[in-house]
C-alpha cells in the first residue's frame, strides 16, 4: 500500500482535492479512495477489489472549471487538482426478479423478457445510462437490442459490465439496463452454449469411463 | 539499489536478437530455497497454542492466529437472536454455491458477507477453470498434474474428488448463464497452466471471474437466500456438545451485534492477501484479511500448511499506485516471454508458478531487474512478442489487459509491462474432508479458506474450479445436515479458553482478531465504527 513517507521523498506533485466534503492534499498518482486514506480517513464501504471490476466505489465527479458532474468509479480516479468527489450509497436492488428455469425454451425468451422487464421497451432514449457508465458501455443500444429479442448481440455490448448499478440509478424509465445486459448474456449461455467437447466428457464420465487412481506414483 | 536503469533495459530489449532461454544454474527446489519468499527463514515461527500447537506458520498470520477475540459475553448482552438452517459466511463464488445449492436442497439459508454480495477475489480472477474435456486430456492427468504442481503435499483424495467434479461443475454454471469463450463450432476453447501437461483451462477473455460472479451474484439475488451486506462476522458460536451452531455478526449500517444461530455453518471467507506477507504487493480483493482462519482456528479446527503462500510471478511493478495488480497467467500460455534487464530469457514461463516467481526474484535480486525507481523493480512481460506471432489476440483474448495497460499509458501491444512477483493465494487452510466439513461438527469450510487441495503450489484455473465444486458439496451436506433437534445452548464459551491459553503461554493480548479490514483503510479510528469495538474498560 502507497506509503506516506516515500512518496514524499520522490517529491511527486500534491494536488487538493475535496472528497465528501473533506479538503484533502495529496500526491497526483493517487485514486479517490487511496487519497481518503492517505490523508488518514477512514473508507471502509463502497470499497472492493480496488482494480475496477467489482462496482463497489461509485462517485461523482467534479473537474475543475467544469460543471458537470460525472459518475465513475473511485478506484479507478486518479485525483487532479480543484476535483471534487462524492461517494455515493448503493441503491436499492432492483423489483425485477425471475429464475431461468421457469423460461421453459428459448422460443418462451422474448414472450418472458418482456414480462419481466415491461419497462425496457419504453426507453425514452434520454441516454443517461451512456452517460452514467464507467466502462463506457453503449447501454441504450443493449437495452433496445434486447427489447428486439437480440440477446446475443445485446449481451456482447455487457462483456465489461461490472454490475456498478449506476445506469439503474440514472434510468428515469426504471429500466435497470444493467439487468437486461446480464439477462441477455444469461439466457444466451443457458439456451445456446453447448460445447459438444464438454458433452462428450460428461457422457463419458456418465458411463465410468474415467475412474481416478489416487494411488498415484510419487518422485 | 541494483538493477538496470529503464532505458537502457529498454534499449537491451529493443535491440535482443535472439530469445533464447539462459541454461538456468539451479533445480526448482534449490531456486524455491533460495529465493522463493516461502523460505525466508525469519517469516517463520511455531504456533504456541491451538489445534495446530508447535506447527510452523508464517509470523504475521500467527500473530492474528494467536490475537484476543474482539469481543466478550457483555458485549453479547441485548443483541438480537435469528435462527436459520444454514449460514453462509463469504459472498465470493464459493459462499455462492454453497448457499444456492442449500437453498435448492430446501434449507433456510443467510449468506452474510463483510462487504457486498460478489466483492471477492472470485471477481477479479482472470485466467480460466480447469476442467479436463480435451480429447487426449483425463482426470487422472489432471489430478496427477495438480499433485505434482503441489510439490505433492495436497490431498489426493480431495484432489480426486475435484477433478471429476470438474467438467459438471462447468455444465453448472453454463446452467447458471456463464458464458466461455467457444471456437466457431461452439466448443470451449481451452489453454494450458504453467506446470500442467494439457490444454485444460476452458475461460471468458480475461474476465472469468467477473463473468462467473454476474451470473452467480443474480442466481443468489433471485433465490430465497436472505443476504446481510455489511455484516462481517467477529466470531463463531458452540453449543453445549462444541459443535458449530453460529455466528456473531456485527453490523456495519448500525453498528450493532445480531447473533445468527444455525445448524450448520459455512466458512467461505477467503484468503489472506492484504496481510501483504513479507511486505509484498498483493493482487487480492480489499476484504482478504483472513478472518475465516482465525474463527476457525479459535473454535478448535485444525489448520495445514500454513507456511505456504502462493506469489503469483505477474503482479504489475509500476506505476506504484497500481502495483501488485495481477496480468493473468492466460498471457504466457499465449506465448509471452520474460525477459530481464539484458534482454535475456531466463526461465521457461510455463513452469509452475512458484518456479517463475522465485526465477523473477533472483534476476531482480542479482542485479538484473529493470529498475524505474527507488520502489519498483520488475522484469519484462514481452506482451508485443505475443501480439507479434498472434496479431489480435490481445484485443480479442486479453482485453482486461489492455485496459490495465491505458491505465499505465502503455500500449501492451507495442511496449512490453514491468512485472513483479505478488501476493496472490493462501495454498494451506482449514482441513476438511470432501464435503468440506472442518474437524469442527457443524462447521463447513469451502475455497481459499480451506486447506489440502493445492498442496504447496496451485496451478492457474484450479483455485475457480475448487470453490465450486467444494461449494456444491459443502452446500448440499450442510442443508442435509441442518435437520437436527436445535441447539440446546449457543454460546462464545470458547473464547474463555482462548484467553486462557493465551495468557498461559504469555502471549500479547493487545492484538485483536479478526483483522477485518487493511491497515490503510484506518477501520480502527474511524469514530462511525465506535459503537464496534470492545469498550474500553
Amino acid at each position: 500500500m502507497t506509503d506516506k513517507h516515500s512518496m514524499r521523498e520522490m517529491g511527486e506533485k500534491l494536488v487538493n482535492v475535496k472528497i465528501d466534503g473533506k479538503a484533502i492534499t495529496a500526491p497526483a498518482s493517487l485514486s479517490a479512495i487511496q487519497a481518503l486514506w492517505y490523508a488518514g480517513y477512514s473508507r471502509i464501504k463502497s470499497v472492493g477489489c480496488l482494480e475496477g471490476v467489482c462496482g463497489s466505489c461509485r462517485v461523482l465527479v467534479r473537474r475543475a472549471g467544469n460543471s458537470e458532474v460525472r459518475t465513475q468509479l473511485g478506484c479507478q480516479t486518479l485525483i487532479e487538482e480543484g476535483m471534487q468527489v462524492m461517494f455515493l450509497v448503493f441503491p436499492r436492488p432492483t423489483h425485477h426478479t425471475y429464475k431461468l428455469e421457469e423460461i421453459s425454451s428459448s422460443w418462451e425468451v422474448q414472450t418472458k423478457f418482456h414480462k419481466i422487464f415491461p419497462e425496457a421497451s419504453r426507453c425514452r432514449e434520454c441516454r443517461g445510462c451512456n452517460a452514467s457508465c464507467p466502462k463506457g458501455i453503449d447501454v441504450m443500444k443493449g437495452v433496445a437490442l434486447a427489447a428486439r429479442g437480440r440477446f446475443r448481440e445485446a449481451g456482447e455490448l455487457f462483456v465489461e459490465c461490472v454490475m456498478c448499478d449506476l445506469c439503474l440509478t440514472a434510468c428515469p424509465e426504471l429500466i435497470a439496463p444493467n439487468h437486461v445486459g446480464l439477462f441477455s448474456r444469461r439466457v444466451t449461455a443457458y439456451f445456446h452454449t453447448r460445447p459438444s467437447n464438454l458433452i462428450r466428457r460428461l457422457e463419458g464420465l456418465q458411463r465410468g469411463k474415467f475412474e481416478v487412481n489416487i494411488e498415484g506414483e510419487k518422485p | 539499489m541494483t538493477g538496470i536503469s529503464y532505458s537502457e533495459a529498454l534499449a537491451h530489449y529493443q535491440a535482443a536478437k535472439s530469445r533464447d532461454l539462459k541454461k538456468s544454474d539451479m533445480a526448482t527446489d534449490e531456486l524455491l530455497q533460495a529465493f522463493h519468499p516461502d523460505y525466508r527463514e525469519d517469516s517463520l515461527v511455531s504456533l504456541c497454542v491451538g489445534p495446530n500447537q508447535g506447527d510452523s506458520c508464517h509470523r504475521q498470520l500467527a500473530e492474528l492466529l494467536q490475537s484476543d477475540a474482539r469481543i466478550d459475553e457483555a458485549d453479547l448482552a441485548g443483541a438480537s437472536i435469528v435462527q436459520t438452517d444454514v449460514l453462509v459466511i463469504g459472498g465470493g463464488g464459493a459462499g455462492c454455491a454453497a448457499a444456492l445449492m442449500a437453498e435448492q436442497a430446501g434449507a433456510r439459508v443467510i449468506m452474510a458477507t463483510k462487504l457486498r454480495l460478489g466483492d471477492s477475489n472470485t471477481v477479479m480472477a482472470e485466467g480460466g477453470i480447469q476442467a479436463s474435456i480435451e480429447r487426449g486430456d483425463t482426470p487422472q492427468m489432471h489430478l496427477d498434474d495438480s499433485l505434482k504442481a503441489g510439490h505433492y503435499r495436497g490431498d489426493p483424495k480431495l484432489v480426486a474428488k475435484m477433478v471429476m467434479d470438474a467438467p459438471d461443475v462447468i455444465r453448472w454454471l453454463i446452467q447458471q448463464g456463464m458464458q466461455f469463450d467457444l471456437d466457431e463450432f461452439g466448443d470451449l476453447m481451452t489453454r494450458r497452466a504453467g506446470g500442467t501437461s494439457a490444454d485444460r483451462v476452458v475461460y471468458y477473455r480475461d474476465y472469468t471471474g467477473l463473468e462467473m460472479m454476474r451470473a452467480l451474484r443474480e442466481s443468489v439475488r433471485n433465490s430465497k437466500i436472505d443476504v446481510w451486506d455489511y455484516s462481517p462476522v467477529v466470531e463463531l458460536m458452540s453449543n453445549e456438545s462444541g459443535h458449530c451452531a453460529g455466528a456473531v455478526i456485527s453490523n456495519l449500517k448500525d453498528c450493532s451485534y445480531v447473533l445468527i444461530e444455525a445448524q450448520t455453518v459455512i466458512l467461505a471467507t477467503g484468503g489472506i492477501g492484504r496481510m501483504h506477507l513479507n511486505g509484498f504487493p498483493t493482487s487480492n480483493h480489499f476484504g482478504a484479511t483472513g478472518d475465516g482462519l482465525v474463527l476457525a482456528y479459535r473454535l478448535g479446527a485444525k489448520l495445514r500448511d500454513l507456511d505456504s503462500f502462493q506469489y503469483h510471478p505477474t503482479g504489475l511493478a509500476h506505476p506504484q499506485h497500481l502495483a501488485g495488480t495481477l496480468i493473468t497467467e492466460g498471457v504466457r500460455s499465449a506465448g509471452a516471454q520474460l525477459l530481464n534487464g539484458l534482454g535475456e530469457r531466463f526461465v521457461d514461463e510455463l513452469k509452475t508458478r512458484d518456479h517463475v516467481s522465485a526465477a523473477i526474484l533472483k534476476e531482480c535480486a542479482e542485479g538484473r531487474g529493470v529498475r524505474v525507481d527507488e520502489n519498483a523493480v520488475g522484469v519484462w512481460l514481452d506482451t508485443p512478442g505475443v501480439e507479434r506471432t498472434n496479431p489480435g489476440i490481445l484485443a480479442k483474448r486479453l482485453p482486461k489487459l489492455v485496459e490495465l495497460g491505458n491505465k499505465c499509458g502503455i500500449n501492451p501491444v507495442e511496449m512490453p509491462l514491468l512485472v513483479y512477483p505478488t501476493l496472490h493465494y493462501q495454498n494451506g487452510g482449514v482441513v476438511i474432508d470432501e464435503h468440506g466439513q472442518s474437524t469442527v461438527p457443524g462447521l463447513y469450510c469451502v475455497g481459499e479458506v480451506s486447506g489440502g487441495i493445492h498442496g504447496r503450489n496451485r496451478i492457474m484455473g484450479n483455485a475457480l474450479l475448487e470453490i465450486i465444486s467444494f461449494g456444491r458439496r459443502a452446500g448440499l451436506q450442510a442443508a442435509e445436515m441442518s435437520h437436527g433437534r436445535g441447539h440446546k445452548k449457543v454460546t462464545i464459551g470458547h473464547l474463555s479458553k482462548l484467553r486462557r491459553e493465551l495468557a498461559v503461554a504469555g502471549m500479547p493480548m493487545e492484538v485483536k482478531g479478526p483483522m477485518l479490514f487493511p491497515e490503510c483503510a484506518k477501520f480502527e479510528k474511524d469514530a462511525d465504527y465506535e459503537g464496534f469495538r470492545r469498550k474500553k474498560q
